[in-house]
């Protein structure tokens, strides 16, 4: 095996644990609080939660809630200058992959300066960033453990990938209770992603032991939970998808990812559509692209998806397959391209764009646009 | 376009997060440097303050001595004066001082000079002091700089510069004066001579009360004309310029000589008042013996006076240090203190009028001066005054 390397943060795990968030800015020297969200979370009550939880902590804190979903470069730069007007120190993230990686962009620019565009690509940042903890608020992004920022460019409609073990955030809290406000859509598109997550990472090119284990076990604990979590709104099928996504986070911030979220971090640069709902789209037709090179890996995924085998490998893989489709239209998802995109013509951009994606390094079947663009027609 | 990642950028095992510990340990290594060299600059400076010869004293606002130099303890003996008032170290008040140029220097923000006399050991000096404010970054003052010269030896030289100055002009002045009355007076002299020949023949022609009285006037004329001249005299004396011819001479034996000159005159004294404290081994001194003769006359005459036959004279000599001293002591009325400036002033006089004009002193000033000598007085209003003539020994000429 190759030299490999694995990291993720310090994780603070468990209901309830967000009751910490103020004792671990503290203990990472805050004085004031650079707290970043958005406004459902802010609607919900969490971010007051937070607030009151600092202020009994004796934090002074700057709220700034001003991030959307495919969160913006304007937004981070705004956040960044608010930073540093107010002299803040830690920076708080609670929300899901927009907020989270917004305040990533924020912690960078006010640190480093420059235009958060100066550190697209990998291993560019040059200084420490203010300490970071953060406090996800859906299982799937995966944000608070990996080494990505994903932030969009609004002038060129780009997606940029900013990937640096800097990025990875100090400490994790991770408190299922805050599940138990999302909404149906906001828990399956969570929980979507951080199965593609899961299933990438499984059979990326640089996938390790230390990954493989963690990338199985989250696609295990989501098949297991998902319906459940979603019908019941059970907090013990809710904790068991927060697991699942942190490991498939501690999988693919190590492993990388693939094909699938090349795609999708391509279509949601350009169309800006919530990142969670285009891997029921896409994700059973990257995993066919890729089954003829990894078929005992997708045979350990499909096993794991039907809950058994079927005569050869390659069929428990398909049958896996199908099953994950199944399980998307029961989900009451859209799963076809042209729910997502109005015009067909706008595929081959697409899929030019997404050939450029630092998660196609990684796919295990090497890929061209046009490959890529097969996927997407197939999809369609 | 910037270079796409890589397979190797994604696993990343150079890049590990990048934590404050470097910055803080590139920090710690500036600040040391930093640290070293304002510790330099700080030796620096402080040399620089060491290295200045006058007292130094920094101040807080309620006049509370911070800091003090070196050169504060050369001068004064408090050996602890942080912490203490500033009138309490300088003065051994209990309050500030009245006219306090610190307090000015606060209060205006800007420099204040003082000169002021203050005792040190018991002895006075007197110091040229300068309040400076240390002002905060606002620009406020919230520190005084103190500098205190001793300007003691200064101000004595001065003194005597003044005086020295005043004597030569003065000389000058009296000389011209006594010229120029001189020829009226010969002339006044000569004439009334003439008239005196003359009074044998006019006897008898006359009548005799009227030729007594011609005689009579003539008399007093040709007296007062002495006395004119002996006054005309004893002003070009002080005036002269004094660079007649030096020989060896021995003060003692000078001493007995003038006492010699006086024999006449001390008769109407008890003999045992004056009393003679001579040093066999005095080295003789070089000079011109009839002025120093001159300075012991007037010296003795001021104490006869002085004395009015009650007390007792002393005159000494000995040797101190280079030089050979002489010392006329009384035991007579002193000298109130605020005379004592005035002393040795030409026509300063506290004799009544037609006693003395006032030239003794200021000719035995010029006298000894004259000799590279020094005259000084002690004298204490009621018990009595010592003159001390100091004139260098004449071997080191």
């Amino acid at each position: 095996m190759e030299v490999r390397k694995f990291s993720i943060p310090e994780i603070i795990f468990g209901r309830g644990s967000l009751e910490y968030v103020g004792l671990c800015a503290r203990r990472l020297g805050a004085e004031k609080v650079f707290l970043i969200s958005d406004p459902g979370l802010q609607k919900a009550g969490w971010v007051d939660a937070v607030t009151n939880i600092l202020d009994r902590e004796k934090l002074r804190w700057v709220y700034y809630g001003e991030v959307e979903s495919n969160p913006r470069d304007y937004q981070v730069e705004k956040g960044a200058t608010l930073y540093r007007q107010h002299g803040a120190d830690v920076v708080i993230a609670l929300g899901g992959g927009s907020p989270m990686d917004a305040a990533k962009g924020v912690a960078l620019v006010a640190s480093n300066g420059g235009r958060i565009h100066d550190y697209e690509g990998a291993n560019r940042i040059q200084r420490p960033l203010p300490p970071m903890v953060f406090v996800p608020s859906t299982a799937g992004s995966g944000s608070d453990i990996t080494q990505f920022a994903i932030i969009t460019d609004v002038e060129r409609r780009v997606k940029m990938s900013i990937i640096s073990r800097t990025l990875v955030p100090n400490i994790s809290i991770i408190d299922p209770l805050l599940l138990k406000t999302k909404t149906r859509t906001l828990i399956i598109a969570a929980a979507i992603d951080a199965l593609c997550h899961g299933i990438e990472s499984y059979v990326s090119t640089i996938a390790s032991p230390f990954t493989e284990l963690q990338s199985l076990k989250s696609i295990e604990l989501i098949v297991k939970h998902l319906e459940a979590a979603v019908e019941s709104r059970g907090l013990e099928h809710l904790e068991q998808l927060s697991t699942a996504s942190t490991a498939a986070a501690m999988a693919f911030s190590n492993a990388g990812l693939g094909a699938e979220h090349a795609i999708a971090h391509s279509l949601g640069g350009m169309y800006d559509i919530l990142h969670g709902m285009v891997h029921p789209v896409l994700l059973p037709h990257v995993m066919r692209f890729n089954c003829s090179v990894c078929p005992e890996k997708m045979a350990d995924i499909g096993e794991l998806l039907i809950g058994g085998r079927r005569r050869s490998r390659r069929l428990t893989a398909l049958a896996g397959i199908e099953k994950l489709e199944n399980f998307c239209q029961s989900m009451d998802v859209p799963t076809q391209m042209r729910d997502l995109v109005g015009d067909r013509s706008k595929l081959p951009e697409i899929c030019q764009m997404a050939v450029n994606d630092a998660c196609l390094l990684t796919n295990p079947r090497p890929a061209t646009w046009e490959d890529l663009l097969q996927i997407c027609e197939d999809a369609w | 376009m910037k270079p796409k990642p890589t397979l190797e950028d994604l696993v990343g095992i150079e890049y590990a997060k990048l934590g404050f510990f470097r910055e803080v340990q590139e920090k710690i290594a500036e600040l040391s440097a930093s640290n070293l060299e304002l510790a330099k600059n700080q030796r620096h400076v402080q040399g620089i303050l060491e290295g200045i010869t006058d007292v130094m004293v920094v101040l807080s606002a309620n006049l509370v001595i911070t800091s003090v130099n070196k050169a504060f303890h050369a001068v004064f003996q408090e050996s602890l004066p942080e912490g203490k008032h500033c009138y309490e170290v300088f003065r051994g008040l209990h309050e500030p001082c009245s006219m306090c140029p610190a307090k000015t220097a606060l209060k205006t923000n800007a420099v204040c000079r003082q000169s002021s006399i203050c005792a040190v050991d018991g002895k006075n000096h007197h110091f040229d002091t300068t309040a400076s404010p240390l002002r905060n970054s606002r620009g406020e003052p919230c520190h005084i700089l103190l500098l205190k010269r001793d300007v003691t030896m200064e101000k004595e030289y001065q003194a005597k510069y003044y005086m020295a100055e005043r004597m030569a002009t003065l000389g000058v002045l009296a000389a011209g004066v006594a010229h120029e009355i001189n020829n009226p007076l010969t002339a006044i002299s000569g004439f009334a001579e003439g008239l005196k020949r003359r009074i044998p023949r006019l006897e008898k022609q006359v009548e005799t009360d009227l030729a007594e009285d011609f005689k009579e006037y003539v008399g007093i004329i040709l007296k007062e004309c002495r006395r004119c001249q002996e006054i005309v005299q004893s002003l070009l004396a002080f005036g002269r310029q004094t660079c007649s011819d030096y020989s060896s001479v021995d003060m003692n034996s000078l001493v007995h000589d003038t006492l010699k000159l006086l024999r006449n005159h001390l008769k109407q004294y008890p003999p045992e008042l004056i009393t003679l404290d001579l040093d066999n081994s005095l080295p003789p001194v070089l000079g011109n013996a009839s002025q120093l003769s001159q300075v012991i006359l007037n010296l003795l005459f001021n104490a006869l006076d002085a004395v009015q036959a009650k007390g007792t004279i002393c005159i000494r000599t000995f040797v101190d240090k280079e030089t050979v001293m002489l010392a006329v002591e009384d035991t007579g009325s002193g000298i109130p203190s605020e005379n004592l400036d005035k002393l040795f002033e030409p026509f300063f006089t506290t004799k009544p009028a037609g006693k003395g004009i006032g030239i003794g002193l200021a000719t035995c000033y010029n006298i000894v001066h004259g000799h590279g000598g020094e005259i000084v007085v002690c004298s204490q209003e009621g018990e009595g005054s010592i003159f001390r003539v100091k004139l260098p020994r004449g071997g080191n000429q």
